[in-house]
Parts: C-alpha cells; sequence; structure tokens
C-alpha cells in the first residue's frame, strides 16, 4: 500500500524513468500524469471526476493569449533565417571582428538581449535565437558546444530583461508590482550580459580554436568598402528589431503583438530586398506550425503531471520541505536557492511560480527580505531551470530546431558553463542586494499619514424641502 | 443524543477552485476563510481545502468544473460567466446595480436567492454569497476624463457589462492578456485599466503608469462574491454540514468587508502619498453611463426570458431599496460626511 | 495488412490537409494581431472579436497542427537513451511509447473535450466581454484535435509495426527523428 505522502517523490522518479524511454516529451509527461492519476483513483486518492479536470486546463493553454508569442517570434525567425537577412546580420558582425575570435558569439548574446527585450517569453526566445544563429554558427566552424550554450543561455536571459513575463507572473505571485520588479531586474539583467560577453572573451582568448574568425576568403575586402557591405548586410535587421522593440514604446502594440508586427516586418524585408519566394513563405509557415504545436504539447503534458501532482497533495509535501528552513536570510536564501533549482528538474516555471513561491513569501518577508530583491533573485535562479540538463525547457526547445548533427550530448554539455555563470549571477545577488535594490523607485518621501484627501462635498439638500407623501 | 449524532457524521474532503490568485488576500482569504471555519465547526471531519486560480482550474473555469462535478465546489465571482448567460450577473453584480448592504439585502432576505436557485440549478450549481468588496474604484487612467466625448475611442480594459456600457458611449473595451495590462497601461497602447479598490490596485503598481485614480466603480457598486457547491456533492451533504457551511460563508461575507473596509482607506492614502492623483467621473459622464446600462438591460431583458425573470423583480427590489435608503441611510450619510468635510476644511 | 495500410495512408493525406490549414493559421494569426495594433493606434479601432479571434487561430494551429507533427515525427524527445539505439530500437520504443504512452491520453482526452464542448453549444455559450464571438467554434477544436491525433498515433503504429516485421509501409514513414530546421 502507498501512503499519500510517498505520491509526490514517486511522480517524480516516475518523470525522469518516463522521460528518459525517449518517447516525445510531451506524451511521456501525460502519461506519468495518467499512470499515477490511474494508480490514485485505484488507491482512493481521488475519483475519475477529478481528471474531467484536463480538459479545462488545456482550454485554459489554447485561451492564453501571452502563449501568442512563440508562433510570433518563431515566424520572424524563420523568415529571416530563411531569407538570409539572418545571417547577414551575424555575418556583418564577423566581418567587424576580422580575424579575432568570437565575434558571433558576441553578436549573438547582444542580439539575444534585444530579442530578449521584446519578447519576454523564453521560449519564444530560444526558438527564435536558435533559428537565426545556430546554422551561421555551424558554418563558420564554431565548437558544437559553445554555439548551443550561448544561444540556450541569450535566449533564457528573455525572463530577466524587462519586458518580461516571469516577472509579471513573479511581482503577481509576491504582491509587488510590475513596474518595481523591472526596475529592480535591470541591474542583475545588464550585469549578466556582461558577465556573458566576459566569457565569451575569456574562451576567445585561451581556446580561439572554438569560435573561429571568420575564414580568410569571406574577409576579403578591408576599410570603407567593407564596411558599406557590413552595413548594408545588418541595417535591415537592426533596424526592424529596434522597430518591433519601438512599437511597445511608442504604444503601438502589447508585447505580444509586438510579435505580429516583428513577422509581418520580416516579410516585408524579404519582399523589398527581392528575396521573398512562395516557398519560402510556406517552409516557414510550416516550420512555425510544428514548433508551435510541439511546444504547446508539451505545456499540455506538463498540465496533465500538474493536475494529478495537486490531486495527490503535492503542494502540502512541498509545503513540508520548506517548513524546516534555517532562520537568518542569507541561509534562508541559500537552502530556498539550492531547493528552487533540484525542484525545477522536475517543475516548469509556472509550477514553480504558483505553488512554491506563495510559499515562500511570507517567510521572506518575515525575515525582513525586501520581496522585489527576492523575486528578482528567484527569476535569476530560474534561469537555471530552463537551461540545466537534462529536462530544461530551453534545451528541449533548442533540440527541436538544431539540425540533426546537433548531438544531444552536446546541447547538454554546452549548457553546463553557462548554468554555472547563472548560478554565479544568483551569488551576486545574494551577497549584492543594492544590485537590484538601487534601482527601485524610493517614492515621493510624502508619510501618508499627513496626505490630506479633498473630495468635494456631498451635496446637501434643501431644508425646506420635505419629503412628499402620496 | 447530539452525541450519537455526532458520531454519525462522516468525514468529508472537499477540493475547491478558486477563481482567485493567492496574492488577492482579502478575497482569495473568504474561500480559505470557509475552509478553516468549517473544519473547526466540525472538530475537522469536513475539510474543504481551496486552490488559487490555475492551481486545479484556471480562475474562469470555476462555474464549468462545479457544473461538471471535477471539482467539488468552487469560490468565485458570477460575473465572470456572463458569456453563458448574463443572468449570472446578478448573483454577483451589475453596472448601477445595489450597493453592498442592498445585494445582501436581497440575497439573504430579499428573495434574491430564491429567485436564482432554479436559474443555477441549471448548471448544476448551488450558488451561496461568500464576500464582498464594497464599492470599487473606476480604475486607473492615462488622461483625465472631463466629459462624455472623452470616451470616444477610450481603450480601456474593462470586463463584461461594464465594457457593453462603455461601448455603447464610443469606448473601446479591450481584453487584452492579463500579462500585458502593465507594459501596455505604461506605454499608452491602452489608456485606462480597472482592477478593485486601493487595496488590491496598490500592489499591481499602475500608480506609475497612470496618474489618474478614478472613482467610483459604477459598474461595482459592491460585489458579492459566490461560493459554488455541485448540486449532487450540496444533496449528499448531511443537514448539519450545510448549515455548516452556510454560516461560515455568511461569516466570510462580513470578513472581507470589515478587512477592506480597514485597508482600503490606508492603502488610498500611501497611493496619494506616492503622487496617484484622485478623480471623479464627471456627472455628466455617470449620468450617461447609466441611461446606456439600463438601456442594455432592456434591451437584454427583451430577449432573453431568463434574464427578464430575474431583472424585473431585482429591480422592483431596488426600487424599494432606493427609496428606504434616501430617507434615514443617505441622509444621515450625506449629513455627517459633509460636517465631517467642513471641519477637515478649517483646520 | 492492405486495409490497415489503406486505413494508414488516408490518415496520414488527412492529417497533411489538416496540417495545411494549421500552416495558414500562423500568417492568419500574425496579420491578424498586427492589424488590431494597427487600427487601435492610428484610427482607435479595435474590438474584443479581432482580439479572440488571434487567440482562436492559435489554438487551430497547435490543435490541427499537432497529428501532423506527429507524422513527420517532430515532437521533441529527451534522446539520450533513444538516439544510441538501433532503428529497430527505435521502432521498439516508438510502438510502445504509442500503445502505452499516446494513444490512451488521446482517446481520454477525445472523450473528455467532447462533452465539454456540447455544453458551449448547446447553450449558446458567449465571451464574457463585450463584442467577443461564440466559443463553440474554438472549444470544438478540442476533440477534433485529439481524435485526429489517435488516428495519427494509429496510423504510425501501423507503419512501425510493419517495419518491425519487415514489411515496406505502403505510405511514408518519418522513422529518424524530424528535427525541425531542415
Ligand atoms: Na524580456
Ligand atoms: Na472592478
Amino acid at each position: 500500500m502507498i501512503s499519500l505522502d510517498l505520491m509526490p517523490p514517486l511522480m517524480f522518479g516516475g518523470l525522469v524513468l518516463f522521460l528518459l524511454f525517449g518517447f516525445p516529451v510531451a506524451f511521456s509527461l501525460s502519461a506519468v500524469g495518467l499512470f499515477f492519476g490511474f494508480l490514485s483513483i485505484e488507491l482512493g486518492f481521488f475519483t475519475e471526476a477529478y481528471l474531467g479536470n484536463l480538459p479545462l486546463r488545456v482550454f485554459g493553454i489554447l485561451s492564453n493569449e501571452l502563449l501568442l508569442a512563440i508562433p510570433f517570434f518563431t515566424l520572424m525567425g524563420a523568415i529571416l533565417e530563411r531569407c538570409g537577412l539572418a545571417e547577414d546580420l551575424l555575418e556583418g558582425t564577423g566581418q567587424l571582428f576580422g580575424k579575432r575570435p568570437g565575434g558571433l558569439a558576441f553578436a549573438i548574446v547582444l542580439v539575444g538581449a534585444v530579442l530578449g527585450a521584446i519578447t519576454g517569453t523564453v521560449a519564444a526566445s530560444v526558438i527564435a535565437m536558435g533559428m537565426i544563429s545556430l546554422p551561421v554558427m555551424m558554418r563558420y566552424g564554431y565548437d558544437m558546444r559553445i554555439a548551443t550554450g550561448v544561444i540556450a543561455a541569450s535566449g533564457t536571459i528573455a525572463q530577466l530583461i524587462p519586458p518580461s513575463l516571469v516577472l509579471i507572473v513573479l511581482g503577481d505571485q509576491l504582491g509587488k508590482s510590475v513596474g518595481d520588479m523591472y526596475a529592480g531586474a535591470i541591474g542583475p539583467a545588464a550585469m549578466q550580459i556582461l558577465l556573458f560577453l566576459s566569457f565569451i572573451a575569456v574562451v576567445a582568448i585561451f581556446a580561439p580554436h572554438r569560435m573561429p574568425p571568420l575564414p580568410e576568403e569571406a574577409r576579403t575586402q578591408r576599410g570603407w568598402p567593407l564596411y558599406a557591405k557590413v552595413l548594408k548586410g545588418m541595417v535591415p535587421s537592426v533596424v526592424l528589431m529596434f522597430l518591433v522593440l519601438g512599437t511597445i514604446f511608442l504604444g503601438l502594440a502589447t508585447p505580444t503583438e509586438a510579435g505580429a508586427m516583428g513577422a509581418m516586418g520580416a516579410l516585408f524585408l524579404a519582399v523589398v530586398n527581392g528575396r521573398f519566394t512562395y516557398a519560402l513563405l510556406r517552409e516557414a509557415m510550416g516550420n512555425t506550425m510544428r514548433i508551435t504545436a510541439m511546444v504547446i504539447f508539451i505545456l499540455i503534458g506538463a498540465t496533465v503531471f500538474s493536475l494529478v501532482f495537486q490531486g495527490v497533495d503535492g503542494g502540502i509535501w512541498i509545503e513540508h520541505l520548506l517548513s524546516h528552513l534555517p532562520g537568518g536570510q542569507t541561509g534562508f536564501l541559500v537552502v530556498v536557492n539550492l531547493f528552487v533549482f533540484f525542484l525545477a528538474f522536475f517543475l516548469d516555471f509556472f509550477e514553480i511560480a504558483f505553488i512554491v513561491v506563495p510559499l515562500l513569501a511570507p517567510v521572506a518577508a518575515k525575515l525582513g527580505i525586501d520581496l522585489v530583491w527576492f523575486g528578482v533573485l528567484l527569476c535569476v535562479n530560474l534561469q537555471t531551470s530552463f537551461m540545466h540538463p537534462p529536462f530544461g525547457f530551453a534545451l528541449f526547445y533548442l533540440r527541436g530546431v538544431a539540425p540533426k548533427e546537433v548531438l544531444t550530448k552536446d546541447i547538454y554539455w554546452g549548457a553546463v558553463p553557462w548554468v554555472g555563470l547563472q548560478l554565479c549571477m544568483v551569488a551576486i545577488v545574494i551577497l549584492w542586494p543594492e544590485s537590484v535594490t538601487y534601482w527601485l523607485d524610493r517614492g515621493t518621501g510624502v508619510d501618508p499619514s499627513t496626505v490630506r484627501i479633498e473630495v468635494p462635498l456631498p451635496d446637501l439638500p434643501e431644508d425646506d424641502a420635505p419629503p412628499v407623501f402620496r | 443524543a447530539p452525541a450519537i449524532a455526532q458520531g454519525a457524521l462522516p468525514e468529508i474532503r472537499w477540493r475547491c477552485a478558486s477563481s482567485f490568485p493567492r496574492s488577492l488576500d482579502t478575497i482569495f482569504g473568504a474561500g480559505d476563510h470557509v475552509g478553516k471555519r468549517v473544519a473547526a465547526l466540525t472538530d475537522g471531519r469536513f475539510q474543504i481545502r481551496v486552490f488559487p486560480a490555475g492551481e486545479l482550474v484556471p480562475g474562469l473555469a470555476v462555474a464549468d468544473a462545479v457544473q461538471a462535478g471535477t471539482v467539488d465546489c468552487g469560490h468565485t465571482a458570477s460575473y465572470y460567466f456572463v458569456g453563458k448567460d448574463p443572468t449570472f450577473a446578478f448573483d454577483a453584480t451589475i453596472p448601477f446595480g445595489m450597493n453592498t448592504r442592498q445585494i445582501n439585502a436581497w440575497l439573504y432576505a430579499g428573495g434574491g436567492r430564491e429567485l436564482l436557485r432554479d436559474f443555477f440549478a441549471g448548471y448544476n450549481i448551488v450558488s451561496i454569497p461568500c464576500g464582498s468588496t464594497g464599492a470599487q474604484m473606476g480604475g486607473w487612467f492615462r488622461k483625465e476624463v472631463k466629459a462624455v466625448q472623452d470616451l470616444q475611442g477610450l481603450k480601456m480594459r474593462i470586463a463584461g457589462i461594464a465594457g457593453n456600457i462603455m461601448q455603447k458611449l464610443g469606448g473601446v473595451p479591450q481584453q487584452i492578456a492579463g500579462g500585458d495590462i502593465y507594459p501596455a497601461l505604461e506605454k499608452g497602447t491602452i489608456d485606462a485599466a480597472e482592477w478593485i479598490g486601493p487595496y488590491d490596485d496598490e500592489k499591481l503598481g499602475f500608480q506609475r503608469v497612470a496618474p489618474f485614480y478614478y472613482y467610483p466603480g459604477w459598474w461595482e457598486g459592491g460585489l458579492n462574491l459566490s461560493f459554488y457547491v455541485g448540486k449532487a456533492k450540496w444533496e449528499e451533504l448531511p443537514q448539519q454540514y450545510k448549515d455548516v457551511l452556510e454560516s461560515a460563508c455568511r461569516d466570510a461575507t462580513l470578513e472581507t468587508m470589515a478587512k477592506y473596509d480597514v485597508q482600503n482607506p490606508q492603502a488610498l492614502r500611501r497611493l496619494v502619498a506616492s503622487g496617484t492623483q484622485l478623480r471623479a467621473f464627471p456627472r455628466e459622464v455617470m449620468q450617461a453611463c447609466y441611461r446606456a446600462a439600463f438601456e442594455l438591460y432592456e434591451e437584454t431583458a427583451a430577449r432573453n426570458a431568463t434574464f427578464r425573470k430575474v431583472y424585473e423583480p431585482w429591480k422592483a427590489f431596488r426600487d424599494n431599496e432606493y427609496q428606504w435608503f434616501r430617507v434615514a441611510e443617505s441622509a444621515f450619510d450625506n449629513f455627517v460626511y459633509f460636517m465631517h468635510a467642513q471641519e477637515q476644511q478649517r483646520r | 495488412m492492405g486495409p490497415l495500410f489503406a486505413f494508414s495512408r488516408g490518415v496520414d493525406r488527412l492529417n497533411a490537409a489538416v496540417g495545411k490549414l494549421a500552416d495558414w493559421a500562423v500568417l492568419l494569426a500574425c496579420a491578424v494581431s498586427a492589424s488590431n495594433a494597427l487600427m487601435r493606434y492610428g484610427i482607435s479601432y479595435s474590438s474584443n472579436a479581432w482580439l479572440e479571434v488571434q487567440w482562436y487561430l492559435f489554438a487551430a494551429i497547435v490543435m490541427l497542427g499537432t497529428s501532423y507533427t506527429l507524422f513527420r515525427n517532430a515532437h521533441v524527445r529527451v534522446d539520450l537513451v533513444y538516439g544510441a539505439l538501433s532503428e529497430r530500437g527505435r521502432l521498439w520504443v516508438d510502438v510502445v511509447g504509442i500503445i502505452v504512452f499516446l494513444l490512451p491520453a488521446c482517446v481520454l482526452l477525445t472523450w473528455m473535450t467532447w462533452p465539454f464542448f456540447l455544453d458551449s453549444f448547446l447553450r449558446d455559450e458567449g465571451s464574457p466581454n463585450a463584442g467577443g464571438l461564440l466559443r463553440w467554434p474554438v472549444k470544438i477544436l478540442m476533440p477534433i484535435g485529439f481524435l485526429l491525433l489517435t488516428l495519427q498515433g494509429l496510423s504510425e503504429l501501423i507503419k512501425r509495426f510493419a517495419l518491425l516485421r519487415g514489411i515496406r509501409p505502403a505510405g511514408e514513414v518519418v522513422v529518424e527523428y524530424e528535427r525541425l530546421e531542415q
């Protein structure tokens, strides 16, 4: 007889086994869910009726407009890649670097940051980056592990750069304003980009063969003709990205709609550059459709898993684990971060945000931890949840768009150093809270108790107008 | 005899799907409060565990889940389901409807629940009043609304029947995605968005991006939240548990209203201190909206018999309440607020 | 195996056709969303109906596209073990996976989503938002999508089973797990 409190850990173990079996992730997730679901019905933890919540949850995913960012940015990436504009952009940077190594990698981190500022959705960002840059890096002889690592890392940074869905959801769960979360994320986001760039610089110095410069024959021009050519190649894509970012800043489009503007803009660019063909459009649409279906079905599979996880009191199980945390700010933060890091092997971001964060927030507040700092810290930590092998969502997505010459092993090993860098960021943010709080709005300094709220006087009826009886 | 009856009572464990996130501690808390009271009053034999929106089902799927019996019960605001039938709104609130006291009078003692019982039975739901917000605020605006023309082309995130009224006056109700609201309001993609009242609104931080905070939220002069129980589940329940659950819900109604009335004034002070500018909707605007609202109800009643069946007695009840409240309640309120305001100004 | 192959080819063709619809839904969703933004900004026109069209199309991409995605073997896997197996080994993983993982879930979800659609259809359920759309057209996508996925699962099962028995199936079979960018 299996007792209820054994079920959550058993489900995690089952998940590992089912996923390693090698059948598609989406169906493996739902299969673990259903397996434990039927087991729970057999053991009386819930009835068949409980599984009837599935259609409602699936419909909840289909009606989540924020997920539209995935097809939108994927289509943009697919068009830019297929019409060669993406290659022009990245090659242009490579040209500027001349015979110094690492140019492409630098460009990708920067492009990833700009794209991240637009999308806010890791799936969209990783997929678009993978489509745009992986083929180019492979062509120029990049070490496969460097290539996949740079892409996954520069895609996941989307969640730290405002406007980011992850920050919005965390702010909501912590009861903190989105504006504060955005402001608090600025410092760590900038540091993270710098850290990534420095890592590339170090690799470029000590292992230049892993990120070679453009080959000699691709670097025939020098001086002004080179700059002109580079400009011509880079300008369209750069302008497109800033236009898309601009539509958000001008108030023309919501962040989700900005993705659609980007896709239409990419189509427009392809037409203007004379590279548009019907075949290109069909291929881009087809790819986008399959990637979208693939990604969303992973979410559908995950929702089956987590419904059953809730049904066997998984939330309570986590609560018990958390009830033995050590006191003291730093001790608490270290343990919480380790805990979330390991939990993220099994649960996706939304599960962590909805189940774990509401349990942690009151404890953190009691210890005098600034909740914005705490939220940004969790956000930095959660990046690793997308990145760590073998079950990081960013790695699944990258696997989905990577050509078959890229081995899964390369994707996993490629992610490792970047997970390390992200953990360094976690440590920095823990030890240096000002990196977050420095940017927070200090308010007006007005003491609320001195505020006088003037509301116009109510009308008093005239005394000489008596009520009428009829 | 009571001891024997006590012993015969079964152990029951229910799952309750809330439409609200945990961070809305007051209204999510109403459901949670019910769970705790019910357990306390039955010696832990009747347990209701409340799950925040999304943990079992999405917040807007609570009616579907209770109807299908996939959860035992739910905690929600009935107007979320006006797409199924506008009659749902009467169980929550309708624009220019009644205030909290009057809503409670209608539901608890004025025949409102009886009127709605058949309607809810069509969805296999027993709906119990469970929580109030009081009169809400009109939301956050990037620009001022000084006249009815200012509603022309005003892009506002506002749901349900109030959206229909705005539309009648040339407004553009926009149900953009939840996560897009803050950035959209910040950059002016939309002009306004509404939420609840100062205490809950403060946490969203809209004061940063839209300086004008309007009142009153004429579409929610009082909001009743509801505890939904599946009809079959309700019928299975021993009478004592039914009574306990009803009491716990009444308790929650008082509890939420009391909490909001303590928290809202403090939060409003903080908001004003941080630079929020309070604005009242001009009378002309309110009048136009009022007329549009009742036009809409008459239209709806003409085409939807279910709606009409509740609307007509509801309206008669409201007439009666308004007449009474204009006598002692409003005379008292107006007078004391007037005197108080004068004293404040003199200071 | 004749009738089985005929069934399998029929399903493949059906899902290829439905998949094309899903392809176009991608472009349409983008166009609608971009127009929504432009119209709102340019002439302050917007409607909840057009905002809802966006996610109706998104639902169509996912639910109508998933069976063709399965046909193309493009649902992502953790292929640490799978990648190291022989072709026969991979076929076995697929056969077992389809029978034990895929089919039960898809049959169950087809069966459960149908009444969910039906209730919405019979009640003429609309949107809670001013000017929004009827809900059943998007809700019916769920039973349709899961049914098509069940059928495609059967088709893939037939083809792989034939391969294991050394018979070349009549229809196209994507054995190598496809990476999308090719
Ligand atoms: Na972002
Ligand atoms: Na409101």
